[in-house]
Parts: C-alpha cells; sequence; structure tokens
C-alpha cells in the first residue's frame, strides 16, 4: 500500500513536471504562459494509445478548453495526406468527446510542427444535452497522422484560437516531433 | 560490407523440410533462423515446397485470382504503385516504364510460370497507385455476356473500376470503364453467374474513403448502377461519428442470399451479414433507414483489429458436435486482420473464426496467430500479422484448408476442419532476393530499414496449388503441399 502511495506521487509528480515544463515555454500572449496544465487522459481505451491531456482554465482562456492530443502511427493515405474535412470528420476524435457532432464550416489548411493537414470548427452535442464548441485537427506526415481536438462551453472561435497557439507552441511541437519520431 | 553480409547469412541459415513430422521440422526450422532473412539464403518451409515462382517484374503485389481458361490457367495479379525508388518500373516485354496495374502469367505448367502481359495502372506510389484488386468470369457464365470472352474486372489506383477482355490473355482489350473521379477503391467481388458486382469505392459525396457501389454487371460492356451501400453515418449529409470504413466482402450468391461485409484494416473491424435480396432490391436511396434494411446483425471486433477478408463457410460438420441433437453443423465465417506497421508497431493482426449459425448472434469461437518467438518476426523487418486468406471456394480444400498471408511470416497452412480448433500445419517463407525492397521504422529522428519478404495474399486453384504474392516486389511463388499438411488435405 505504501508502494502504491509513493508510485502514485512520483507518477503525478513526474505528470506535473511534464507538464510544467510544457506550459512554461507557451508561446503567445494568450493563452498566458502557464495556463495549460496536462490532465488525465480522460477516455476509455480505444484502438489508438492514449494521447495527452491538458486544460486551460477560464481564467486564463476566457472559457474553460479542454484540448486532446496523439499521433496514430499507420495511416492509409501516405501520399495525399488529410485530402478533405471528411477526413478531418472520421480521424480527430472528436467522437470520442461526443457521437453526435456537426461541422459549423468548411475547414481551413492549417501547418502545426511543420505538418500540414486541415482543422475544422464543430457544435458538440454533449450527452446532457448542452452544446459545446469544438475543433478538431487532422495533420499528416508521411503514413502517419497528428489528431487534436479541443472543446469549451465558449465561442468556437475563442476554442479555436486558444487551441491553436497551444498546439503550435515549442514545447508541443518538440513532443509532437519525438512522438511521431517513435519516441 | 560483403563480409559482414555472409557472416549473417551464415547465421540465418535455415533447413527447407518437405515432408512429415511438421511439428519438430517446424520448430528446429523456425528456432534456427536469426531475425533478418539474406540473399541467398534458402527458404522455409514446412509441409510446403516450391513448384514454381515469377519475379513479376519487381513489382509490388496484391490480389491474385486463378482462373482456368480453357486448356490453361491464367494468374492475374494486382499490383500496388511503384516504390519511391521506382515508381514506374520496366516492363522488360515493351521495355517501357510503367506504372504498376495488373500482371498477367500463365501457369497452366506451375514448375514454368511464364509472364504474359503486363497492363498499367494508375500512376502514384504504394496505396495511392496500381491496379490492387483482380476478379475474372468467363463471359459463358454471366447472363448477358460474350460468351466467347472472359472478363476480368480491377480496381484501377484510387479513382475506378476497368473491365478487360482478357479471353486472349497475352492481349487485353479495354471493354469498359466504371465509377472515375472516386476517393478510393479497394477489394472487390464479383458474382459470376449473375453478374452482380460489389465494388469497394468512395463515391465523392460519401463521408468514407471506402463503401459499396453495387453494380449490375451481367452485360460487362454496359454496367447499371442498383445502389450506394455503407454503414449509417457513412452516407453524404450525414454528421457525427463515422463509422470504420468498408475493407471486402463475400456474397454467397442468391442462393445463400447472405453478404459477409467486413469493415476496418487493423482497428475497430466490423463483420456485417446482409440479406443480399433486400440488399439488390430494397429501397435504394442512402437514407440511415434504407442502410439499415438489409442489415441481419453485425459483430463488432475489438478496437485492436480490424476485419480485412470475411470468407464464409456454411453447413461445416463438426466432429465434436456430431452426437448432439442439434447444431451438429455450423456456419463459421473466418475472418482475417491486416497487419498495417512494420516491426510489430501496433496490436496482433491475426485470424478469427466466428460461428455465425445464429445469425442475429454470431460469436468469436477461436483464433489463430503466428508464434512470434519462433521466427523472431518482430526483429525481422516489415509487417507480422496477418493480412488476407485465399478465396477460392474449390473443393480442393473448401472447408478443409485455409492459407493465410502472414507478411514476414510467409503463407501457413490451417487445418480447419475443427474451427473451434484451427491447427497450423504448414507454412513457407520464401527467400528474398535482390528486387525485395526494403522496410523502414522511425528510430532516433532516422529511418532504420530491413529486408524481409512480405507475403501480402495467397490464393489456391482447383488442382491444388498455392499461389502466393510479395507485397516487397519479390513477385509469385507457386506451392504444393507436402507430408502431414497434404494428407490433412486429403490430397494424393
Amino acid at each position: 500500500m505504501r508502494g502504491l502511495l509513493i508510485a502514485s506521487l512520483l507518477a503525478i509528480g513526474t505528470l506535473s513536471g511534464v507538464a510544467a515544463a510544457l506550459v512554461a515555454h507557451a508561446d503567445g500572449p494568450t493563452p498566458r504562459a502557464g495556463t495549460w496544465r496536462e490532465i488525465a487522459w480522460p477516455f476509455p481505451r480505444d484502438g489508438w494509445p492514449a494521447g495527452r491531456a491538458f486544460r486551460c482554465d477560464a481564467a486564463a482562456c476566457g472559457e474553460a478548453v479542454e484540448l486532446y492530443v496523439r499521433p496514430k502511427i499507420g495511416f492509409c493515405n501516405c501520399d495525399s495526406g488529410v485530402a478533405d474535412d471528411d477526413e478531418v470528420d472520421r480521424v480527430a476524435d472528436l467522437d470520442l468527446i461526443s457521437q453526435r457532432f456537426s461541422p459549423l464550416e468548411a475547414g481551413k489548411a492549417v501547418i502545426v510542427a511543420e505538418m500540414a493537414g486541415r482543422a475544422r470548427s464543430y457544435d458538440l452535442t454533449m450527452v446532457d444535452g448542452s452544446t459545446h464548441a469544438a475543433i478538431g485537427f487532422a495533420l499528416s506526415r508521411r503514413c502517419d497522422l497528428l489528431v487534436a481536438v479541443a472543446q469549451g462551453k465558449g465561442e468556437a472561435a475563442n476554442v479555436q484560437r486558444v487551441a491553436t497557439e497551444f498546439l503550435g507552441s515549442d514545447n508541443m511541437t518538440r513532443w509532437i516531433t519525438v512522438a511521431l519520431n517513435g519516441g | 560490407m560483403k563480409s559482414r553480409t555472409l557472416f549473417v547469412a551464415y547465421s540465418a541459415i535455415v533447413v527447407v523440410t518437405c515432408c512429415g513430422g511438421a511439428n519438430a521440422q517446424q520448430a528446429n526450422t523456425q528456432q534456427a533462423a536469426t531475425q533478418q532473412q539474406v540473399i541467398g539464403a534458402p527458404p522455409e518451409a514446412s509441409n510446403m515446397k516450391l513448384v514454381g515462382s515469377n519475379d513479376l517484374q519487381a513489382r509490388s503485389a496484391y490480389q491474385p485470382t486463378i482462373h482456368h481458361q480453357g486448356d490453361r490457367w491464367i494468374a492475374y495479379i494486382g499490383h500496388h504503385g511503384g516504390t519511391d525508388a521506382v515508381p514506374d518500373p520496366v516492363n522488360p516485354m515493351t521495355g517501357k516504364a510503367e506504372p504498376n496495374g495488373t500482371s498477367i502469367v500463365d501457369v497452366t505448367d506451375p514448375a514454368h510460370p511464364k509472364y504474359l502481359h503486363h497492363i498499367p495502372g494508375q500512376e502514384g506510389k504504394y496505396e495511392s497507385g496500381g491496379a490492387q484488386m483482380v476478379r475474372v468470369c468467363d463471359g459463358k457464365s454471366l447472363p448477358k455476356g460474350d460468351a466467347d470472352a472472359v472478363y476480368m474486372l480491377r480496381a484501377v489506383g484510387s479513382q475506378g473500376h476497368e473491365i478487360w477482355n482478357v479471353a486472349d490473355p497475352a492481349n487485353p482489350v479495354l471493354v469498359t470503364k466504371i465509377g472515375e473521379g472516386l476517393k478510393d477503391t479497394h477489394k472487390n467481388f464479383w458474382e459470376c453467374d449473375t453478374g452482380i458486382a460489389y465494388l469497394v469505392s468512395g463515391a465523392p459525396d460519401w463521408r468514407t474513403r471506402r463503401m459499396a457501389q453495387v453494380y449490375d454487371l451481367s452485360d460487362p460492356a454496359h454496367p447499371v448502377k442498383i445502389r450506394d451501400f455503407g454503414l449509417v453515418g457513412q452516407e453524404p449529409g450525414s454528421t457525427g461519428a463515422v463509422p470504420t470504413e468498408m475493407h471486402g466482402m463475400i456474397s454467397t450468391g442468391p442462393q445463400g442470399n447472405r453478404i459477409y461485409f467486413g469493415y476496418g484494416t487493423d482497428k475497430g473491424g466490423i463483420m456485417q451479414i446482409v440479406d443480399r435480396d433486400k440488399l439488390l432490391n430494397g429501397p435504394k436511396e442512402p437514407t440511415p433507414d434504407n442502410l439499415r434494411f438489409p442489415e441481419i446483425s453485425r459483430m463488432p471486433m475489438s478496437a485492436f483489429n480490424g476485419a480485412h477478408t470475411t470468407f464464409p463457410m456454411k453447413d461445416m460438420p463438426i466432429a465434436e458436435f456430431a452426437k448432439d441433437k442439434d447444431g451438429k453443423t455450423r456456419d463459421i465465417v473466418m475472418i482475417v486482420d491486416e497487419a498495417i506497421l512494420n516491426e510489430c508497431g501496433e496490436p496482433r493482426q491475426m485470424v478469427w473464426f466466428a460461428d455465425v449459425t445464429t445469425e442475429t448472434r454470431p460469436m468469436m469461437i477461436s483464433s489463430f496467430t503466428v508464434p512470434e518467438a519462433g521466427g523472431q518476426f518482430c526483429e525481422r523487418g516489415g509487417r507480422f500479422g496477418s493480412h488476407s486468406s485465399n478465396e477460392s471456394m474449390a473443393p480442393v480444400y473448401y472447408k478443409k484448408m485455409a492459407f493465410i498471408a502472414f507478411f514476414n511470416a510467409g503463407v501457413r497452412a490451417l487445418d480447419i476442419r475443427d474451427p473451434y480448433h484451427p491447427k497450423e500445419v504448414g507454412y513457407f517463407i520464401p527467400s528474398i532476393t535482390a528486387a525485395t525492397d526494403k522496410r523502414c521504422v522511425p528510430a532516433e529522428g532516422q529511418d532504420r530499414c530491413k529486408v524481409a519478404i512480405q507475403t501480402n495474399n495467397v490464393e489456391t486453384d482447383e488442382r491444388g496449388y498455392i499461389y502466393i504474392v510479395d507485397r516487397a516486389n519479390t513477385g509469385l511463388h507457386i506451392l504444393e503441399l507436402t507430408g502431414a499438411a497434404r494428407r490433412a488435405a486429403g490430397l494424393p
């Protein structure tokens, strides 16, 4: 029991250290450095290994926003990459949050961590009937994907802005690069 | 470099077995094998032996279909697109660089296969080009076909499908094109007695790369579209989560009145049982209700596994159940996953057997995988895991033996007479050649590459020959069973 407690404390400490390192180097005026903290991956195991989850509180991001990001190694569209918005609908992990989502508009081509792909905004209908704003990212490099989805109760434009800034921060870029290189 | 290669070659020497005592020899053979294959080392085998081979012009191979054509046996082999190093290999018969398409090989004498013709495919590398899938029907068996024609249906790259008249296999003639401008294509099925074809396609307005377009190809020169089909959530205009994409299907025709669809490749597999008559004659607009209408049931698999091949075997007598008052025979579907990642970078993809006798309550009853430690397959390079099975229902092997393409573990022969307890009785892993392409994984920011056989697909013919083709450009190998495996199959 004591061993378990020590192990848990060590794990929490390690996790906090990773999160602190990440947020300490976040770029841009908003969200402020130190505003994103890593939280436990909140979803049950599926076909892909769990990724990393982060939360930015309302005080820093206007509204509370959560972002979930993970590599998906092994993607058949090695040459064409993320070809269209349907691809974002399929792969961006929106279905982990809710099976019911509708796009707000056509997606946009984006580049994050030197990876090209698409981002698209959505309305999510949650289990309790409430609506959340979300943005899904699907980026590809060769035969691999990096997907992220951010959600919050606030305006879609704000969720998109803070998520995009955080995803493009130096530390996230470094982690993404390592994760896709088999790290 | 040469001395290093020789050293590795000696360390990798294995014994080729060609007759009985499968288990002991299998263990000896694979325990002797070290990780990487080297050029010049013999094949690894148990109860299977090489009869003949062809290099297929060093093109990456996907689906082989063997067709008895008059007094000849012809192999039609689909290819993926070219590689980064060689996007368009040279066809020695024409002297021209041609994008990978379809190889046509006369295998009447399996010891001396004769390459007849290459039909170029779509420009593009790997899965983005080529002409991966092939089905063949005689004109005389199709309701409105030209009795003198032999028709080959093939998927062309990601963009569409084509039908060729291959009555003279050395001089094929294009008959028609179907469904150009698609997002993707994949493994089709064509009922030769009715002409109904199920074409895995990516209709531009659907939300998935792969769904089914059902056509009446009873007159191959004049295709008639019947309907589009897929899972609810994939249809045009839908929102929310998108179910996993279709991979292929096998129909039991009007008599069996069932189609077994496989969705997913290496993840989130679904085996769907569909009423063929309702599919063909029910309401066709792709609304959620109309897509649900022909479905009898579906069996979701683990998120770790896909459904690449769904091979039905109905009314299998189960010896263990012979004295039971009910349930003596079972309807079985063999489901084969596809490994995607090199060097065991994902959960194991393998073979599953589902009892679908009670169609609305299908249940997985057994599985098979090659023991990794038997050949250190995770270290050999390339993919390790299953990809596909033979799909021939010829009596020589149907419901008795199944052959599974297992990438770097070659082809595996399974005794499936008791599908509750499938048993491996033989295997064959071809030697690599100078044409065998490398397979890489990222390591410390760079690619680390190895060369290994990548047996991608397997098919059998009515004579009992087994045809395996290699994704890593090593070509076609024609095999036969020996020893205990041959006896298990009831072959002389």
